[in-house]
């Protein structure tokens, strides 16, 4: 304390840089262990044949890598990766935004539509999958059930484990989970500036005009964030497949969370392999958290 | 943390302060004062449009939660609840996953508040050459995809020799959440002026009792919302307690969920015991959301404000 106290004496352009290494202390352990060790541990163990124990490694080179790399379900798991997260992007900017809009209106019985369209996405996602893979159930879910009783038995469908059906699924639960874009642009529409608002009325412009193509247009920094957030939302999703088709069938809904989680648990000498396809993964999220970076730092400028 | 990806808005979640102060006097007050919001409904038939959309979406929505719930009684009504109570059917009583979600929030909170109210305090009141490049390198990992680093934590939980032990979840749980913390943390030190450490600190006093006694107390309703995004976030973990966890006295709330689906979820007979259980993890989760929404929504709207 007193080293900090004599510089500060000293210039009056101080430079803090001790005190600041110790406040940064706590989290330079943290970073160190689950970062920095885990990425050189992944490059380590990225050109090895080994398992789960780490016993007796072989070195093997890039095999892992060109393995991956010719393997199609891995393709194809972040194809869907893309295509889930293109799709709840595209639902997210209308219906969100839609929900977020008219909540912000002042209806009534606001707090109770906020949860039913929020709670979604902050209960347990095991459970929601669960939940939904309950309803989709062929036999006595929810679903075909109430087909069947209201005599429209023919469209009862074996909805987990007909491809495009199964896709069509996990599809909807990625989108049932858009809590936190309705969340955000929430946020940025009470902060919205009034005036154009009254100009438009002024004009005479109906109220979905005014959404459309005053208020839409405004949010354009939101609209960023919420792309963005559900991209890499995507590379994080687990829960939303383990739990409904668990990738199947064949791997028509496999992601890549699912793709790393079952490598890393399958037993066998895969932990090389999946330490291979978890760095790519990772550069990957890395890559597109720079890109964010990049639009909130041009965002700060402009203002 | 695990699924829920966060980035920051531009602006806080505040009621709107824009506007002329309400009228009180003749008529009550307009709302149009109140919330400028509501001047887009321009005509009644509008109004109705927009209600219908919102009820039918909103049942849509719940769906689910209802057909959950229908099927939660089916073959033998109440007692499918009774008899989860009394007999149950995982190693361990629902009640206990979720005491030790809770404990294990709580640790996961205490690591993730203690690191990010330092490092926010060092990133934004604090002068250093490197700064900004520092808070870019803290942020790079906001979304790191925690399977991705399966491997590694596996290997460093077996060196830590933390397997069934709350910390062992808690600490990747915590790594993960820390640079949204910091994010928090540092935009909201951004917003405490200058002036109020620079007067403590010509009276005499060093950063570390300026950070004790003027920013920790500042800062106390962003580290509330940080809590309970740390508890929400360990509730809906899934992935490292079942990495982590093969003792089922630790087993998590989220984790029951897979030991239920695989125990009767399969068999048609027990499909409504099934619900019940399923009703049953979600109780909880469902009252913590009511209490703390508000709580929720200000922490992961505010993690960055207006300059």
């Amino acid at each position: 304390m007193s080293i900090t106290m004599r510089t500060t004496k000293k210039h009056k352009r101080r430079s803090d840089w001790l005190v600041a290494l110790i406040f940064l202390s706590p989290l330079l352990v943290i970073y160190a262990v689950y970062y920095l060790y885990s990425i050189v541990f992944l490059g380590q163990t990225s050109v090895q044949r080994i398992g789960i124990s780490l016993l007796r490694p072989v070195q093997v080179g890039f095999d892992n890598f060109a393995l991956l790399f010719t393997d199609p379900v891995f393709g194809r798991a972040i194809l869907n990766n893309l295509m889930y997260a293109g799709i709840s992007i595209s639902v997210a900017l209308t219906v969100g935004f839609f929900i977020a809009v008219t909540l912000s209106t002042g209806v009534r019985a606001r707090k109770l539509f906020y949860l039913v369209f929020l709670l979604p996405a902050l209960m347990p996602l095991s459970l929601v999958a669960t939940i939904f893979g309950s309803m989709l159930q062929e036999r006595f879910g929810v679903l075909n059930e109430t087909l069947r009783a209201v005599g429209l038995g023919s469209l009862a469908q074996s909805w987990l484990t007909t491809p495009g059906l199964a896709f069509a699924a996990v599809a909807l639960i990625f989108c049932y989970l858009i809590g936190l874009p309705i969340m955000y642009y929430t946020a940025d529409l009470s902060a919205l500036p009034t005036s154009s608002l009254e100009a438009a009325l002024l004009d005479g412009a109906g109220t979905f005009r005014i959404m459309r193509e005053i208020i839409y247009p405004m949010m354009k920094s939101t609209h960023i964030t919420v792309v963005l957030a559900l991209l890499l939302g995507s590379f994080r999703a687990l829960e939303q497949v383990l739990f409904s088709t668990d990738g199947g069938p064949g791997s028509t809904t496999e992601i890549v969370g699912t793709y790393l989680y079952s490598y890393t648990n399958s037993g066998g000498k895969t932990i090389g392999f999946a330490a291979a396809a978890s760095t790519i993964v990772l550069v990957i999220a890395l890559v597109i958290s720079l890109v964010q970076l990049y639009f909130t730092r041009s965002r700060k400028d402009e203002q | 943390m695990t699924t829920t990806n966060i980035l920051p808005p531009t602006t806080p979640l505040l009621p709107s302060a824009r506007g002329p102060r309400p009228r009180r006097r003749r008529l009550g007050k307009s709302p149009v004062d109140d919330n400028p919001m509501r001047m887009i409904i321009t005509t009644g038939a509008d109004r109705w449009i927009i209600y219908g959309l919102l009820i039918v979406m909103g049942l849509v929505f719940a769906f689910p939660l209802y057909a959950m719930v229908a099927k939660s009684f089916q073959g033998f009504g109440i007692n499918n609840y009774i008899s989860l109570v009394t007999d149950p059917v995982g190693e361990v009583p629902i009640v206990l996953t979720y005491v030790n979600s809770f404990v294990i929030g709580l640790i996961h909170a205490a690591f993730v508040v203690a690191i990010s109210t330092t490092a926010g305090y060092a990133l934004s009141k604090l002068q250093f050459r490197g700064r900004e490049l520092a808070f870019a390198g803290i942020i790079l990992f906001l979304a790191v995809p925690g399977t991705a680093l399966l491997v590694p934590v596996f290997h460093i939980t077996n060196q830590l020799d933390l397997f069934n032990n709350y910390l062992g979840v808690a600490l990747p749980e915590a790594a993960l959440t820390i640079p949204f913390g910091v994010l928090l943390l540092r935009n909201f030190g951004r917003n405490v002026p200058d002036s109020l450490i620079e007067a403590a600190k010509l009276d005499g006093a060093s950063h570390f009792s300026v950070f004790w006694h003027i920013f920790l107390p500042l800062a106390r309703p962003a580290v509330v919302n940080l809590i309970v995004l740390c508890m929400i976030w360990s509730l809906q973990d899934f992935l490292w307690p079942s990495m982590l966890f093969t003792n089922p006295d630790v087993t998590t709330a989220a984790q029951a969920v897979s030991s239920f689906s695989n125990q009767l979820g399969r068999s048609p007979e027990d499909f409504g015991r099934y619900n019940a259980s399923l009703v049953l993890l979600a109780v909880p989760a469902v009252l913590f959301v009511v209490f703390g929404l508000r709580f929720i929504v200000n922490g992961l709207t505010s993690g960055s404000t207006k300059d």
